[in-house]
């Protein structure tokens, strides 16, 4: 897995790329508790080049969704692949976040 | 199991970093037996679910264990049997989540179990001379 922090206007941006699983799920985690620690409470998440999530990895969206709702935040999720989606759904995940299509969609919605 | 034609077995270690072996190792498979990518996928996740609870919640010793995956195909089903010689664990019968619920009231976890009921046609669970053996079986499309 492969992470890019970046800002645009005003929202933290987060590439997350390859794989996120049990082996390094705690890594996002780690990651973006600290943006939001350093405070960071709109956060735009780029799955684009996201192939491939766990259960592992779905706690940690729910931990941050969960954490970011507390401080009146905002987490947002662009470019879902089919697969991911198709996860997201079963979960029952695609209710409970905000999806977007593209990054563009995500950014005005 | 004599009907089966297609038949492999990989051996693990108890532990979180033989996971990436097993998506090398389906790879592998999926190109040999003609497996769609898609079903690759989700198998890597049905086995990522599982191996992890067996590796982290299965053993009540610090000890070095085996955990057995075997794979066969018949016609158009795909079995995968995993055995661990951990404690008596039978996920069939944890009760699935309630993925209704609004973000405040979802609990954190618990969703591994379910995604592997939901992925796979049929999961079956027996204890058989000290071991757990979690039978997991997928029509194929033909």
């Amino acid at each position: 897995m492969n992470l890019q922090v970046s800002t645009f206007e005003n929202y933290t941006l987060v590439r997350v790329e390859g794989r996120l699983d049990t082996t390094n799920a705690h890594e996002l985690e780690k990651s973006i508790l600290n943006l939001i620690d350093g405070g960071c409470s709109r956060i735009f998440l780029d799955c684009s080049g996201l192939y491939y999530i766990s259960s592992s990895g779905l706690r940690v969206l729910l931990i941050v969704q969960k954490k970011l709702a507390g401080i009146n935040g905002q987490l947002r999720l662009s470019h879902l692949q089919p697969g991911i989606r198709e996860i997201f759904d079963i979960s029952g995940f695609s209710s409970i976040f905000s999806l977007y299509a593209d990054n563009e969609a995500a950014l005005k919605g | 199991m004599s009907e089966y034609r297609d038949e492999r077995t990989l051996l693990l270690n108890n532990q979180l970093d033989e996971i990436p072996l097993v998506v090398t190792y389906l790879d592998q498979l999926g190109e040999d037996w003609g497996l769609s990518e898609a079903l690759i996928s989700s198998l890597n996740l049905v086995l990522e679910e599982a191996l992890s609870n067996i590796i982290l919640y299965g053993y009540d010793d610090k000890l070095l264990h085996t955990i057995t995956l075997y794979f066969s195909r018949s016609g158009n089903e795909l079995l995968i049997s995993i055995t661990d010689d951990g404690h008596y664990y039978d996920p069939t019968e944890k009760e699935d989540p309630d993925i209704t619920l609004p973000v405040e009231d979802r609990p954190i976890g618990g969703l591994g179990i379910f995604l592997i009921k939901r992925i796979m046609d049929k999961v079956e669970y027996q204890r058989k001379e000290n071991k757990n053996i979690l039978m997991l079986k997928k029509k194929l499309e033909p």
